[in-house]
């Protein structure tokens, strides 16, 4: 069984060598009876194939999904360097 | 002027084709080149990168990339390579190139870059195998940047990496993975000619801003960094553009 300890490098170790995941950025963060994921991906499906991937590794685990979808807007602004 | 768009960590596969394209179909009005710092793919495949090439060709201006890590994940990176130049983009690793926009030569220098650590916590050539070549890794690319840096012969200068050249623009990382996401080395070579700005990515959780030690502006422009499509940067003029607001 694994131990609290090592359950969070296990799930970012699962996010980032997973094929269907393939994320470093994703945050991973203990609070008292669940685990909060944090971070931004390129789409809806990759932060649920995450979420999917933490619950059929690790079904006794609880988690809640803070990972957001980063924007793709066009700049309004323009920085000069000097 | 130039202005130069820019934007890293894109990671483009099938379910990512079309999200940048609204404001891509801008950049033409607002930049003169768009460069891109790694990470341009999830797995480093050839279906990835055209599908790469499908969202970031054809822009109307010049696009200069180098890979990243993720590229280089399926050990499949010279068939990505050519398939993004073969689609018109350059890919730069351990070379420049020399882009003329609005009567000015661009120089942009570009390397992947490695890890390795910055000043007082870094990794050493000593001790195992496994260490030296990871440290003569570090050291082999970051000589190749400083001379490509050295014979680009432009106005403005510009290296672009994946990996960080200095520890600033890592701030919200943690700490103890730093020397995985740039070294020192960078900074040096970037110091070692007359740089302009350095772009980099790799840092989802950095900080956007840091200068190397001998001054040179670095911008982290890791998309979850950026939060919008690319940043644009203005060289070469103390006008700003009319259609943007100076910041």
């Amino acid at each position: 069984m694994t131990n609290q300890l090592d359950l969070e490098a296990e799930i970012q170790r699962l996010l980032t060598e997973h094929a269907s995941t393939a994320e470093q950025g994703i945050t991973v963060q203990r609070r008292e009876n669940m685990l909060i994921l944090g971070g931004e991906v390129e789409s809806a499906q990759r932060r649920d194939e995450i979420c999917r991937q933490i619950s059929a590794h690790f079904p006794d685990v609880e988690i809640t999904c803070d990972i957001g979808i980063t924007r793709a807007q066009a700049p309004t602004d323009v920085e000069e360097i000097s | 002027m130039i202005r130069v768009a820019a934007v890293g960590d894109v990671h483009v596969d099938k379910d990512v084709v079309g999200r940048y394209r609204p404001a891509l179909d801008q950049l033409s009005e607002v930049a003169d080149a768009l460069l891109i710092a790694g990470d341009l793919t999830r797995h480093g495949t050839v279906d990835e990168a055209r599908c790469f090439t499908q969202e970031f060709g054809g822009l109307g201006v010049p696009v200069v990339v180098v890979l990243g890590n993720h590229d280089h994940q399926s050990d499949q990176q010279d068939a990505v390579a050519e398939v993004i130049t073969d689609a018109g983009i350059t890919v730069l690793e351990g070379t420049s190139t020399v882009l003329e926009l609005n009567g000015h030569r661009l120089g942009v220098a570009g390397v992947k870059g490695f890890g390795g650590g910055f000043a007082g916590a870094c990794a050493s050539n000593f001790g195992e195998q496994e260490m030296k070549a990871f440290v003569n890794t570090t050291e082999v690319i970051a000589e190749r940047l400083q001379s490509a840096l050295q014979e680009a012969d432009c106005d403005a200068l510009v290296a672009l990496t994946h990996y960080a050249p200095v520890p600033e623009t890592l701030n919200g990382e943690p700490l103890e993975i730093y020397p995985f996401l740039g070294c020192y080395q960078l900074g040096r070579a970037i110091d070692s000619a007359p740089t302009m700005l350095a772009l980099h990515g790799h840092a989802h959780h950095g900080s956007e801003r840091g200068r190397t030690p001998g001054g040179v502006p670095v911008r982290n422009v890791a998309h979850p960094v950026i939060k919008q499509a690319y940043n644009v940067y203005q060289l070469l003029s103390a006008e700003t553009a009319a259609d943007l607001v100076g910041v």
